[in-house]
């Protein structure tokens, strides 16, 4: 009896330790993973803040100067401002074009459309179409728009480009903001005895608004850091002065691409210190979109 | 002048923008309208900074606006008429001059400057004292069977080379190919090939067995940085002695293949319509040419070159009727 049951704890006992090594190693394999993505932003942090540090005491400019001068080929001139405006303007016309775009498109999709093949054929393009390489909305937009519909290369040719590229990812996240806003509220509304049009504007639209802000100042956090479809369209060389929606225009990441790209170190310096202020425009975006979300959330509780 | 008001033409092409379909035919030349626009190489393209911006300091009203989406997509803009200057890192091609042919685009050429392709190692690296244009083309071809040191010259040590230049899509890349490998685009395809010529450098100075080539102003700012890196003397097609890319052997033409001419090109029609505006643009970029390509890294031309790009440009205001109207006068040295 008694050499059984010791028998047994053994048996128990290694078995026990032998799971229990499976289950630390799988904790250690998911600590790495997550590590890893933060380990690789601490670096990227490093570096870039590294080299703002040299460019400014190193190759002594002027962080003033830097945020306020517009861009120039001769090293000492050349600042960011005229790049920061440019993309600014971006953002604003992108903001409007994608956000009416897009939401339009959700309501439709969400609250009008009949739920048949058609429609899911739609939704499902809507996908494809969120993982199209942004290089092609630049060359969809050189071709019909800057070439063919002759406007040039100019600041709202870039827009209608970035437009592009993020209106599916609004269109997503509205129909997923509007889907979170229980049916119940609809046929409340509708018993009250407002019509279809007056739920959506009074009752639907007000509910899901925090997140289809949310989705949408994500989706131009995105937009703002994007160069291959500027480039595509046209981006300047050096911005020298500072674009208007109708001028040609450069905007922050392609100053920092064309400066990163010269041979003069300061030049790369000076990158280094625009890939920190774009950095500090996203991450403020970022959260934004954090405080938009925990300050209007509505709780559809029981 | 007094219609390249800016408001004037925001208008216009607010309303293009906005669709309305009847403007589209008027605004097709906007970018001409409130600027120079310089298409082309983004090698050349700081020379052309360098010149635009000098230039809207003696001009208030005049704007240049300079993108470099590269040499060959510049000449598909430039060859339909949609930009006023292109700068190149090498000549036209005949498929380009049939494109301008068929558009009726008239246009002539300047060349403004010399680049200096540098074949550059780590300073580590104390064998390779020089190189001849054979053993270039022998590391480089394609199915190139050099992978070590000792594959180029017998007394070179056995170890593996590393080799990082530019991807196919650069003019330097073509003009590389063409002079040294032979036919252009013939390269071997198992080196580090990249579009920056910064990472070149680093690359060649951050590893002992490192080996490249690429534009001289990017591997200068790397040795006065302080990096690791020395140019390698190069076999000359003049002589057969070999030369560093000095200012002296490039101008002389004895660092040779590996000096190409840079250039621009004029269109004659916008010229026409903007006399005053191109024209002076034009003979301003002339007149300090030297000046540009050194601020911007690179070498003057020849002398002769500038003399022959006055003369040339002066035939063609002659041509066109506008020598008058042109405000900006040309030097002579």
């Amino acid at each position: 009896m008694t050499v059984e049951e010791s028998e047994n704890e053994t048996i128990l006992d290694r078995g026990v330790s032998y799971e229990d090594v499976r289950g630390r190693l799988f904790l250690a394999v998911c600590v790495a993973a997550s590590f890893f993505g933060i380990a690789m932003l601490a670096l990227l942090l490093w570096d870039v803040i590294a080299t703002t540090y040299s460019a400014i005491f190193e190759f002594g400019v002027n962080p003033r100067d830097f945020l306020t001068q517009t861009s120039s080929r001769n090293v000492e001139k050349a600042g960011f401002y005229s790049a920061i405006v440019g993309s600014l303007w971006l953002m604003v016309i992108v903001s409007v074009i994608a956000f009416f775009v897009g939401v339009g498109t959700a309501v439709y999709l969400e609250e009008y459309a009949p739920d048949n093949r058609w429609t899911r054929l739609f939704e499902a393009n809507l996908a494809n179409l969120a993982g199209v390489p942004s290089v092609v909305y630049g060359l969809l937009v050189l071709g019909v728009v800057v070439n063919g519909a002759g406007i040039g290369p100019i600041l709202l040719a870039g827009a209608v480009a970035l437009a592009l590229l993020i209106v599916p990812i609004i269109i997503v996240s509205s129909i997923e903001a509007l889907r979170a806003v229980p049916d119940s509220v609809r046929q409340g509304s509708a018993a009250a005895g407002a019509t279809k049009w007056q739920t959506i504007r009074n009752v639907v639209l007000p509910a899901a608004m925090p997140g289809i802000m949310t989705g949408t100042i994500l989706a131009l956090a995105r937009a703002i850091g994007e160069t291959a479809p500027l480039i595509m369209v046209g981006a300047l060389f050096i911005t020298t002065r500072t674009p208007g929606p109708f001028d040609r225009f450069g905007a922050m990441p392609t100053e920092i691409y064309t400066w990163a790209a010269q041979p003069e170190r300061q030049f790369i310096a000076m990158a280094g210190f625009g890939i920190l202020v774009l950095l500090v425009v996203l991450f403020s975006m970022q959260g934004l979109a954090v405080y938009v979300r925990r300050r209007y959330e509505v709780e559809f509780g029981e | 002048m007094s219609e390249k008001d800016g408001n004037g033409v925001s208008r216009r092409s607010f309303l293009a923008a906005t669709g309305a379909v009847g403007v589209v035919g008027i605004t097709g030349c906007l970018g001409g309208d409130t600027a120079i626009t310089a298409s082309g190489s983004n090698t050349v393209a700081p020379i052309t900074q360098e010149a635009a911006e000098s230039y809207q300091n003696t001009r208030e009203d005049a704007f240049v606006d300079v993108s470099p989406e590269g040499t060959g997509a510049g000449f598909s803009d430039f060859c339909q008429g949609r930009s006023d200057i292109q700068s190149a890192s090498r000549d036209i091609t005949n498929d380009e001059i049939e494109d301008c042919d068929a558009n009726g685009v008239d246009y002539s050429r300047y060349t403004v400057g010399l680049d200096g392709l540098a074949v550059v190692k780590n300073a580590e690296n104390d064998w390779v004292d020089n190189i001849t244009l054979d053993e270039l083309r022998r590391i480089w071809e394609f199915e190139s069977d050099v992978d070590r040191w000792s594959d180029v010259r017998d007394d070179w040590p056995d170890e593996e080379m590393s080799l990082t230049a530019r991807d196919s899509a650069s003019g330097t890349f073509d003009y590389f190919t063409e002079n040294v490998v032979g036919e252009r685009g013939d390269i071997r395809d198992d080196y580090s090939a990249t579009s920056q010529t910064n990472e070149i450098m680093d690359a060649v100075a951050s590893e002992t067995h490192g080996f490249g080539w690429g534009g001289l102003g990017y591997a200068e700012a790397v040795i006065q940085d302080g990096g690791s890196l020395e140019l390698v003397p190069v076999e000359s097609d003049q002589d057969g002695e070999f030369y560093l890319p000095t200012e002296e052997n490039v101008e002389s033409g004895l660092y040779s293949p590996l000096a190409r001419p840079l250039f621009f090109f004029v269109n004659h029609a916008t010229l026409q319509d903007s006399p005053d505006l191109i024209g002076s643009f034009v003979r301003h970029y002339i007149n300090n040419q030297d000046d540009f390509a050194d601020a911007a890294g690179f070498f003057a031309a020849p002398d002769e070159e500038q003399n022959d790009n006055h003369g040339r440009f002066n035939e063609v205001l002659q041509s066109l009727g506008i020598e008058d109207e042109v405000s900006v006068e040309a030097q002579y040295y």
